[in-house]
């Protein structure tokens, strides 16, 4: 059980105060009475706490002098029998002496009083980590953190929160819904933003949504150098914190930032062993979905290859071959990385496959604009978009129509020509309800050279922090014109292995190239 | 990334610094999402402080646009780097934001 922090008051131990020094009290008086005193008395409001010789009151005092500590009179000191300025002299120094000794020992008092304290909130702490400990969830250890903090730092209300990297964020607060959670949240983002901790002189109260209702203590939780969770304490107007409450409440801070740590790292080996087996099902579904033969087209080379940065990926391509109709295929990057943009990659994949299969005259433009309109709405419930580029060959001019929804890098190069990107018309898929990409053509005559490709390539960073970047890509695109489409693309991939050296593959990476070749 | 948030004159304002990308950018959908569904949204992004953006990213700053647009406001940015820009430019990103110089153009816009 946790100790009341008690400050003793001066008035009360006085007292006490002679009790425990009875026996220097009774020499001092004695050599009063020695000297010609007929009695020396301590006294307070009026009652004699002690007088020698003893029972024996005296009616008028001679001498009276006051025991002041700090601004207070505690009491005083009596004496009766001994007149004149010579015996108040002295009776004004054994006071002094007196109220010195006093205070020494006050501050004793009190500081024997703080160790205490101290020694509970160690305990206390002690107690909230092993509490805390059986907790698994984040939400239950927010609660715990929350109910523990109040209990230890006086408040009247509490709360914490969490903003996990994925999923929802968590707040919890006690009692339940009292403090408007648009407060509770501006002094997360605050403290997020710079301040050690909030409180109400710090909050920026000019653009929030109502007065707060009691002073506020705010510390902000950093797990993995980076503010996740925070913990606040509220008290009724006036009581305030004061640096004995900021430096427990950080002490309880750095307690919990340690114990989510652990939760999360519980969590993520769980999660992980669960995910890793539905991750290789995934994958090979993925690798299945690919193109699993080079289509052959009379008058082009065609070389395609995916590299996920995860085991799934966001990225993907397509042929779609059909007699009678002409030669097309896609390219695309759904926005964010794993599991999520791989489902979202195989909706897009799909979308775009349907179209260029089933309608009657679909040219690239056509079959973009209707892959939009048909998932603009569930790409915008999810936040997400996809670049998307569609090609079709037409062999009797050599020409290949395409349209390009916010793809880059599209990477032309004309047999006796340099180089150079084609620029995308419209925005991705999913950025608005009606896309506006339009058909444009480039000859794809022998040497002619086509490479779409993703950001996986251009975004490459090197140990440097340097990216690959376009000016790089169109260089080599230049240096490899004259092979192969598959050895273009194994140069390629070399080439961006070999600048990010030791860095991670951060991206996926994908590309089709498509080379005009004499039939 | 730092992440500093403020208010002026009734537009949402963050301010980013460093790389944002799928690392650093779910505690800014989060940010993204509260600011957006107060009646109307005004956010302004300033990205005068983001050397790269990837598309998680940009994703991100997408969906705030579209909640806040759901909602009657508007989410601008401002302030971006050369090669923030040049991939706005690229994916024509630069067709569905409203790109400012600088905060007090942005702010003006917003306000006006």
């Amino acid at each position: 059980m946790l100790s009341v922090r008690l400050r003793i008051k001066p008035m009360s131990m006085l007292a006490a105060f002679i009790q425990v020094h009875y026996a220097r009290f009774t020499t001092l008086a004695e050599a009063w009475l020695a000297n010609g005193a007929t009695t020396f008395g301590i006294w307070q409001k009026g009652q004699l706490l002690a007088g020698w010789p003893a029972g024996n009151k005296p009616d008028q005092p001679g001498l009276v002098m006051p025991i002041c500590v700090g601004d207070q009179v505690i009491g005083d000191v009596r004496i009766s029998g001994m007149p004149g300025s010579a015996a108040r002299a002295r009776l004004a120094a054994d006071v002094e002496l007196i109220a010195h000794l006093f205070r020494l020992e006050h501050e004793i008092e009190c500081m024997a009083s703080d160790l205490v304290v101290t020694q509970d909130q160690l305990v206390a702490l002690y107690r909230l980590s092993h509490s805390m400990s059986q907790y698994l969830t984040i939400e239950e250890t927010l609660t715990a953190l929350v109910m523990e903090s109040m209990r230890l730092i006086k408040a009247r209300n509490g709360f914490a929160m969490f903003v996990p990297s994925i999923a929802d964020p968590i707040v919890v607060q006690h009692p339940p819904a009292e403090i408007d959670e648009a407060l509770l949240w501006r002094c997360f983002w605050q403290a997020h933003s710079a301040a050690p901790e909030v409180s109400l002189t710090t909050l920026d109260l000019s653009t929030t949504i109502a007065d707060c209702p009691r002073d506020l203590l705010f510390i902000p939780i950093k797990t993995r150098d980076t503010v996740i969770a925070g913990l606040g304490m509220l008290r009724d107007p006036g009581r305030g914190f004061q640096t004995p409450d900021i430096k427990l409440a950080r002490a309880i801070a750095n307690q919990a930032s340690a114990q989510i740590e652990k939760v999360l790292l519980y969590k993520e080996t769980f999660d992980q062993a669960k995910i890793r087996a539905e991750m290789e099902l995934a994958r090979q579904v993925q690798q299945d979905l690919l193109p699993k033969q080079l289509p052959h087209v009379t008058g082009l080379d065609i070389f395609a290859a995916s590299r996920p940065a995860f085991q799934v990926g966001g990225d993907f391509y397509d042929f779609i071959c059909q007699t009678d109709r002409p030669f097309t295929f896609s390219i695309g990057d759904v926005s964010g990385k794993g599991f999520p943009a791989a489902l979202l990659m195989t909706m897009t994949r799909m979308a775009i496959h349907s179209k260029a299969f089933f309608m009657p005259e679909p040219t690239p433009r056509v079959v973009l604009q209707q892959s939009n309109k048909d998932l603009y709405k569930d790409f915008t419930q999810v936040g997400v978009f996809a670049t998307a580029f569609v090609g079709q060959y037409h062999p009797q001019h050599q020409m290949l129509h395409y349209a390009n929804a916010g793809h880059s890098p599209v990477i032309y190069r004309p047999a006796a020509g340099a180089a150079t990107m084609l620029m995308a018309d419209s925005t991705a898929i999913g950025i608005f309800p009606v896309s506006s990409c339009e058909d444009q053509e480039v000859a794809l005559r022998p040497g002619d050279l086509l490479i779409v490709a993703t950001d996986g390539f251009s975004d490459a960073r090197n140990p440097g922090d340097e990216m690959f970047g376009h000016k790089r890509l169109l260089d080599l695109v230049d240096t490899l014109a004259e092979q192969s489409a598959q050895d273009i693309a194994d140069s390629l991939f070399t080439a961006v292995d070999r600048f990010k050296a030791d860095c991670p593959q951060e991206d996926d990476q994908t590309l089709v190239v498509i080379k005009g070749v004499a039939t | 990334m730092d992440i500093v948030t403020r208010y002026s004159d009734r537009v949402a304002i963050l301010e980013l610094t460093g790389r944002f990308d799928k690392n650093t950018a779910p505690p800014i959908v989060t940010w993204l999402e509260q600011a957006a569904a107060t009646t109307p949204a005004h956010i302004l992004v300033n990205l005068a402080g983001v050397n790269f953006v990837d598309s998680t990213a940009l994703a991100a700053l997408v969906r705030g646009l579209k909640q806040c647009q759901q909602r009657g406001g508007e989410l601008y940015l401002c302030g971006l780097q050369r090669q923030v820009y040049m991939i706005f430019e690229m994916t024509r990103l630069s067709k569905a934001f409203s790109i400012f110089v600088d905060e007090d153009h942005a702010i003006r816009a917003l306000t006006n």
